[in-house]
């Protein structure tokens, strides 16, 4: 990474995660689901978190609490020093623009905005001028190998070149947390690699606090937590 | 630059990524839809310039004719005698007097009738403008060569170039019973009087005119200037010294009834029209909801990276703007083609039917192009709410779960079903309150409250019927036929409002052919029964100068020595206006007409009107009159006719569709006792039910009355006249059809998106329905059964809404815009044909949808995660 | 718009009215087109031989005709008014081949045109009110009978009936009424050689022209609603010509004086485009016994002192003269009583002229005289809206 594009590390405090008693059940119609119960969990600045469990564990109910895609039930969280108990819509909105960057296993480009578009997306909607974010997203571009791949479009683009282009757009705003599901899932091994390596980048060179939910065994040498779920529970 | 101008131009670049690309790139789609609100705000744009043109036409000619005025004289039933100028001139509070005629004539080898003004060019030019093209073209063009050269002419520019008259020219011109030498001593300027009928205008002196017509000491009016210091009891004091009959009006009362019903036309085509624009909202809101179905994903992730719901909702709703925006701009060279076949078949319908009117061209409103912009925009932005409400809605955590099953409100469907059903109970009584004179406002209020009515309760019935069809559809089609009603049981708000197309189209339709089926079955009823004559005989150009001239008295002394051959019905025909109500006064005789003509009564006892009216102690009137009047049976019909007061009771009222207004019916006899009047405006001419050889009497009678009097009459074979009266009615419902046809295409442009919209929606229950080992077959099968579903529905609804539509039309459009009802007749035979190609047409706008839901591989879409 | 129908009025009356000389002027090539011989009028070439009263009547052999009223009038609280009455009789060209009317003909069938301008001056109260009528003389809205020696000149509800004994004149406007009787004071005057009274070069540009130079007036006014009994001095004009006025002539400055020591003046200066009067310029004295003697354009000196222009017409009038005729030793200083006396007619002739009330003082043969009278200009504003 340039030393544009990254600053130094954000504050402690935006980096790291308190959960207490976290609980999230999900109704359908009169039928109650539980998507995880319970969990608490803290952690601290700079932490490479690996989340591991079966389908149906909880891993994407924890972790789209965790990058405010969703609201918990009950208890408290604190994910970037703010508070995400009871939050408001705006207050959510400004969460998922400034305090974390998110990876999906998809990938979910924009099919009709190119890589550089794509990458700029979160920079845009967060009101930056334009023109900075195009520079910094085309940093990030290039420091991921992408800066020949800047005007294509997602369809144009391998799986691993994807997954990078999602990478930048979860950096472009500096986030201290990066969340990632199963962020190797579409990748073949040799890409699944070089993403993972990218993540522990992240973690060891720019002290950014990263979380990985995944199947994969690929990041266990990285990790410096490991979560494991269980039927909505913290099963460790 | 602030913070807030930042977040909208950015919000503006978003829109040009996520918005307009998407739109390209579906750019079929998007030019189908485009095309749809185009021809929509099209017809719209084009029908009101049309009318507004007319309108302006007609205003512009009748103010011209006025020209500054403020008052006239006139007769009623007749013509003033111009000596009254003399007095009027010399009351003190007169600045201006000019008598004025006007009649239609026509170049004696030429079928154009024109209007031909007489005036006096000295007392006349205080009140009306006009004035040479080139007054210093040689020593004869100068107006005063009106005064002083008998037989001479200045004309309009419209009529110099539809003739190719030049100054100079000599032309016989024919009124009535005379043709005269005219000669063209100038071309107008286009300015003033120029102007009035676009210029198909020629003035000549007043004397000429007495001279041509035998008019000879008479007006048709005298329009009066008061002085600028003239007292507001100075009208009445005038008024009191007029001799009896003649009366003082506002020179505006002769335009404001024409004028008036010109609105009515207007608003009636405004409603039409507008329908093609509702149609196309449908078509808007089906690809706005497209895309935000097709697009969850999308939505989730721009939630998932920052954006708020409302940009989102800004996002679609500038969506429908934008199609909005540019269906308009399409719509711009559509209206420039339709708009001039338009005009002539509006400002066609309106001369037959209310005014005689010449339209020179199309003037573009601004206020018209603001408008059509307007409702155009906002109608397609309106139909975006609905969806990029959805969209707002899209949770961000599906950018994970790529779990996008539309979620289903039951609340939402009971409160729009309550929402509706209050709506559609609302149309009844709304139908009933009272509208303004000739504006079936109330009418078409209840017609709109129907349409929306309809369309908020369809998801419900929608419901309703995938339940109850369920079962029976499994016996019928198997496991796809009992999916489809499923589905369409369980289907979002979306699929039953997108549905909302094809029900107003098909409502429309429906309510369309009905009104037209009944008003043409009830037209030809009465034109069989009230025009049963063999001959119609009447002065030249009767028609356009309203029958105030006689038939000259040789052709009553020729036809009356004819008498043992055939008989006559003769009737005397006058204009008079009942509280600015203008309609015919017409005097005949009963027994001769009803030996073979009939009333069609609505009211009235008819053995007892028979007697009455012979003994003239009461008038028979139409529909039309009662209605624009409000005068019913038993209520005196009081009128000035001439310096006499007539004032008989109402026997009983007729139903009548001739044009211009309605029409009072009194006893020939009678009348011609009181008022001293044994003219004849015109005659029926009925060959005795015995005569050997009616051909050859009609022949001979058709030969003595060429031989006598042939150029100063129009003979008209009455089955020619009712041929001609049934195809009038086909060519003033021509405009209807065209705006039908729209709609209908509007309509199959929506089937073929909302099942697009149906598909997509559901994509991964379809690839499940594969994987589960469907085959491609039965998926077909499937989406066309949904798509017959669909099409059934919206026809049964459509149907129904077209039913209570058609009565709207009939009983309270019909009745306070023109004055009439019809016997209500359902044309069953096109309904039955219509219905099975609709139905077809909803199936073949079936395939793109079967081929948008075969062309995705079902792994990709069944890849997801999980709670 | 406007301007140009104003024009085509201009084509048709400035031939026929002496009024339109600014047209004339604009285009001499249509008035030497003008052959009275062509036309079919009569045209006036030596002495009229008037006979009165049938003289006093309408000449329709001949295109133009005028019957001029003006007078300075007082009421009784010495309240000062000027007054004009006049009726123009304009013969339209018949066609040539002589074509007959059709037949039968309507009653509206004519070939002339009256016209009428009526004005009071409310010199103290400082305004002009003015009105003007133009119709053809059928159905009784205009014309001229005779009937004894009874003359009534008539248009609309305006009129005058000549008779020996007096003049009852009646006219009014939209904020003004008159209603007069003129009794000769003297007899008629004929102007020029026996009425013929020249007015250009050529034997045929001349006219018939006589006067009444001393009408005692009395009778009753209104002006914006308020009705004066009046008295006053009045003169009359009667004026008929079949000839245009020649085109190097821009128009006449025409003087009525009634002086106090009984004796009148008539002067008409028709004024050339180089500045300078033309020889035909003359005028008439009248002595107390009605004597006439004719002045000659070299017996007559008029310069004018001071000038108004029209806020209307922009027209820039002389409003101070100094008159002289050298030999009767008579000296005058003319003075306009209001300034605002522009006449301007829109609705008939379209041309604007000045007609006023003016006031004398002066010597004659070294006695102190005063006077009143009236003065006309023509031809000093453009016509309104002229498009050329």
């Amino acid at each position: 990474m340039q030393t544009t594009t990254t600053s130094a590390a954000p504050p402690d405090s935006e980096r790291s995660i308190q959960a207490r008693d976290l609980t999230r059940i999900y109704r359908v119609g009169s039928v109650s689901v539980t998507g995880i119960e319970g969990v608490n969990l803290s952690v601290p600045a700079g932490q490479m978190v690996v989340l591991k469990g079966e389908s149906g564990s909880g891993k994407s109910t924890l972790l789209s609490l965790l990058a405010g895609l969703d609201r918990l039930t009950h208890g408290a969280l604190t994910v970037a020093g703010r508070d995400l108990s009871a939050p408001s819509d705006t207050e959510l909105t400004t969460f998922r623009r400034h305090a974390v960057g998110m990876v999906f296993q998809a990938f979910n480009l924009l099919p009709t905005l190119t890589v550089l578009e794509n990458a700029c997306l979160p920079a845009l909607l967060a009101g930056a001028n334009p023109d900075t974010a195009h520079t910094k997203a085309s940093d990030l571009l290039s420091w991921l190998g992408l800066n020949d791949r800047l005007d294509h479009r997602p369809s144009q683009l391998s799986g691993g070149e994807m997954q990078r282009t999602a990478i930048a757009r979860a950096l472009i705003n500096d986030p201290g947390i990066i969340l990632a599901d199963e962020p190797t899932g579409n990748l073949d091994s040799h890409n699944a690699r070089k993403v993972i390596a990218l993540l522990a980048d992240l973690n060891r060179e720019f002290d950014r606090t990263v979380v990985v939910a995944t199947h994969s065994d690929l990041v266990d040498p990285f990790a410096t937590m490991v979560l494991a779920l269980q039927d909505g529970r913290v099963a460790s | 630059m602030t913070q807030s101008m930042q977040t909208i131009l950015n919000g503006l670049r978003l829109f040009r990524w996520f918005t307009l690309r998407h739109l390209r790139r579906r750019l079929l789609r998007t030019l189908a839809v485009l095309v749809g609100i185009a021809l929509g705000a099209a017809v719209f744009t084009s029908v009101r310039l049309a009318v507004q043109a007319t309108l302006t036409a007609y205003s512009n000619s009748m103010a011209h004719i006025t020209g500054t005025s403020d008052l006239s004289v006139v007769r009623p039933g007749g013509r003033v005698p111009d000596g009254l100028v003399v007095d009027l001139l010399r009351h003190p509070a007169v600045q201006s007097a000019s008598p004025l005629l006007s009649a239609y004539v026509r170049p004696a080898h030429q079928e154009t009738p024109f209007l031909l003004l007489g005036l006096d060019p000295v007392l006349d030019r205080n009140l009306r403008r006009w004035r040479l093209r080139d007054p210093q073209a040689g020593p004869s063009a100068d107006w005063s060569a009106l005064m002083t050269h008998p037989y001479t002419m200045v004309i309009g520019d419209g009529l110099a170039e539809h003739f190719g008259w030049q100054p100079g020219q000599a032309t016989p011109l024919i009124h009535g019973q005379r043709t005269a030498e005219f000669r063209v001593i100038d071309i107008l300027a286009a300015d003033g009087v120029a102007l009035v009928e676009g210029g198909r205008i020629a003035v000549c002196d007043i004397a000429t005119f007495q001279e041509f017509t035998g008019l000879h000491g008479q007006a048709d009016w005298i329009d009066l200037r008061l002085n600028g210091t003239a007292s507001p009891e100075s009208a009445t004091e005038i008024a009191a010294r007029l001799p009896p009959g003649i009366q003082l009006r506002s020179p505006t009362a002769r335009s404001e009834s024409g004028r008036g019903m010109i609105r009515a036309y207007q608003l009636s085509l405004t409603f039409l029209s507008f329908i093609s624009l509702f149609v196309g909202m449908f078509l808007v809101y089906s690809l706005v909801a497209l895309n935000a179905a097709a697009r969850r994903r999308e939505l989730a992730v721009m939630r998932a990276s920052g954006a708020s719901g409302n940009l989102l909702f800004a996002l679609f709703v500038g969506e429908g703007a934008v199609i909005g925006l540019v269906g308009w701009l399409l719509a711009l060279p559509i209206s420039g083609l339709l708009v001039k076949h338009l005009l002539a078949a509006v400002s066609g319908t309106v001369s037959m039917l209310f005014v005689q009117v010449q339209v020179d061209g199309l003037t573009l409103d601004t206020w018209e192009v603001l408008l059509s912009f307007g409702v155009t925009v906002a109608v397609a932005m309106l139909a975006a709410v609905q969806p990029a409400r959805e969209a707002m809605a899209v949770s961000p955590r599906e950018a994970m779960a790529i779990s996008t099953a539309a979620s289903f409100r039951p609340a939402l469907f009971r409160r729009l079903a309550i929402g509706g059903g209050f709506l559609l109970v609302l149309v009844y009584p709304v139908s009933q309150l009272p509208s303004p004179p000739s504006l079936s406002l109330s009418g078409y209020l209840a017609a709109l409250l129907l349409f929306v009515g309809v369309a908020l309760l369809a998801p419900l019935l929608l419901r309703h019927f995938g339940r109850l069809l369920k079962r029976r559809l499994q016996r019928l089609g198997g496991q796809p036929a009992a999916l489809a009603a499923d589905y369409l049981r369980s289907s979002g708000v979306q699929t039953a409002i997108s549905i909302g197309a094809l029900i107003t189209a098909v409502a429309l339709f429906t309510a369309l052919v009905i009104m037209v089926h009944s008003f043409r079955t009830t037209t030809i009823l009465w034109v069989e029964q009230s025009i049963a004559g063999d001959l119609y005989v009447r002065p030249k150009l009767a028609e356009l100068n309203r029958f105030r001239d006689p038939l000259p008295p040789q052709v009553v002394a020729k036809l009356i020595s004819v008498t043992d051959l055939v008989d006559l019905v003769p009737m005397r025909r006058l204009e008079l206006d009942l509280k600015g109500h203008t309609h015919l006064f017409e005097a005949m005789d009963y027994a001769d007409y009803t030996v073979r003509n009939r009333f069609i009564w609505l009211d009235g006892d008819p053995s007892r009107i028979a007697k009455a009216f012979q003994r003239g102690q009461g008038v028979v009137v139409s529909e039309v009159f009662a209605n624009r009047t409000g005068l019913g049976v038993g209520d005196p019909y009081r009128i000035q006719i001439g310096d006499q007061q007539l004032d008989e009771p109402i026997l009983g009222i007729f139903r009548d569709y001739r044009t211009r207004g309605g029409a009072v019916y009194y006893a020939l006899t009678r009348y011609q006792e009181r008022f001293d009047d044994v003219s004849w405006s015109g005659v029926q001419i009925n060959v005795a039910a015995d005569a050997e050889n009616p051909a050859a009497v009609m022949d001979r009678i058709r030969t003595d009355l060429i031989t006598c009097c042939g150029a100063a009459l129009e003979m008209i074979d009455g089955r020619n006249l009712r041929r001609a009266i049934v195809q009038i009615f086909d060519e003033t419902f021509a405009i209807t059809t065209v705006l039908l046809l729209i709609a209908l295409m509007v309509a199959a442009i929506g089937i073929a998106t909302t099942l697009a919209v149906l598909v997509l929606q559901r994509r991964r229950q379809l690839n499940t329905l594969l994987a589960m080992g469907g085959s491609a077959r039965q998926l077909r099968s499937m989406i066309f059964w949904e798509a017959g579903l669909i099409a059934l529905v919206g026809q049964m609804a459509g149907l129904a809404s077209g039913g209570v539509l058609s009565l709207l039309l009939i009983f309270v459009v019909n009745r306070q815009s023109f004055g009439w009802t019809f016997l209500y007749r359902v044309d069953w035979t096109t309904l039955l044909l219509a219905m099975p190609l609709i139905f077809a047409a909803a199936l073949l706008a079936a395939l793109p949808a079967v081929k948008l839901a075969l062309d995705s591989a079902p792994a990709a879409l069944l890849r997801g995660g999980t709670p | 718009m406007r301007a140009a129908t104003t024009m085509a009025w201009l084509m048709l009356l400035g031939a026929a009215l002496w009024l339109a000389v600014a047209v004339w002027a604009a285009d001499p090539g249509a008035a030497a087109s003008a052959n009275a011989d062509q036309s079919g009028f009569k045209t006036v070439s030596g002495p009229c031989a008037l006979t009165f009263p049938a003289d006093h009547g309408p000449h329709p052999a001949y295109r133009t005709e005028w019957w001029y009223y003006t007078g300075n009038l007082v009421s009784p609280s010495n309240r000062r008014f000027g007054f004009q009455l006049t009726f123009f009789r304009s013969g339209l060209e018949r066609p040539q081949e002589g074509q007959e009317w059709p037949d039968p003909a309507s009653a509206w069938r004519t070939d002339q045109i009256y016209l009428a301008h009526a004005a009071v001056s409310d010199i103290d109260g400082g305004r002009h009110y003015q009105s003007e009528q133009m119709v053809r003389p059928v159905l009784g809205m205009a014309g001229a009978q005779q009937a004894g020696d009874r003359v009534t000149i008539h248009l609309n509800a305006w009129q005058t009936v000549i008779t020996p004994q007096a003049h009852h004149l009646k006219a009014d406007g939209a904020d003004f009424v008159l209603n007069l009787t003129l009794t000769p004071a003297k007899g008629v005057v004929l102007h020029g050689e026996d009425g013929y009274s020249r007015k250009g070069d050529g034997v045929e540009e001349a006219s018939c022209y006589y006067s009444f130079t001393r009408l005692k007036a009395s009778g009753e006014l209104s002006v914006s609603d308020a009705r004066h009994a009046v008295v006053g001095t009045a003169w009359m004009d009667h004026e008929f010509s079949t000839a245009p006025l020649s085109a190097e002539l821009t128009g006449w400055d025409w003087f009525s004086l009634q002086l106090g020591d009984g004796t009148e003046v008539m002067i008409y200066l028709l004024r050339q485009a180089q500045g300078d009067a033309h020889p035909a310029s003359s005028g008439t004295f009248v002595d107390p016994a009605g004597r006439t003697r004719h002045l000659r354009r070299d017996e007559l000196r008029v310069q004018p002192l001071d000038h108004w222009t029209s806020p209307h017409s922009g027209g820039r009038y002389p409003i101070r003269w100094r008159v002289e005729v050298v030999p009767l030793a008579l000296t005058l200083l003319v003075e306009a009583n209001l300034k605002e006396q522009e006449m301007r007619t829109p609705g008939s002739t379209n041309v604007s002229y000045w007609e006023g009330s003016v006031r004398a003082s002066g010597t004659r043969g070294g006695e102190r005289v005063e006077g009143v009278g009236y003065v006309e200009l023509t031809g000093y504003a453009a016509p309104f809206d002229a498009p050329m």
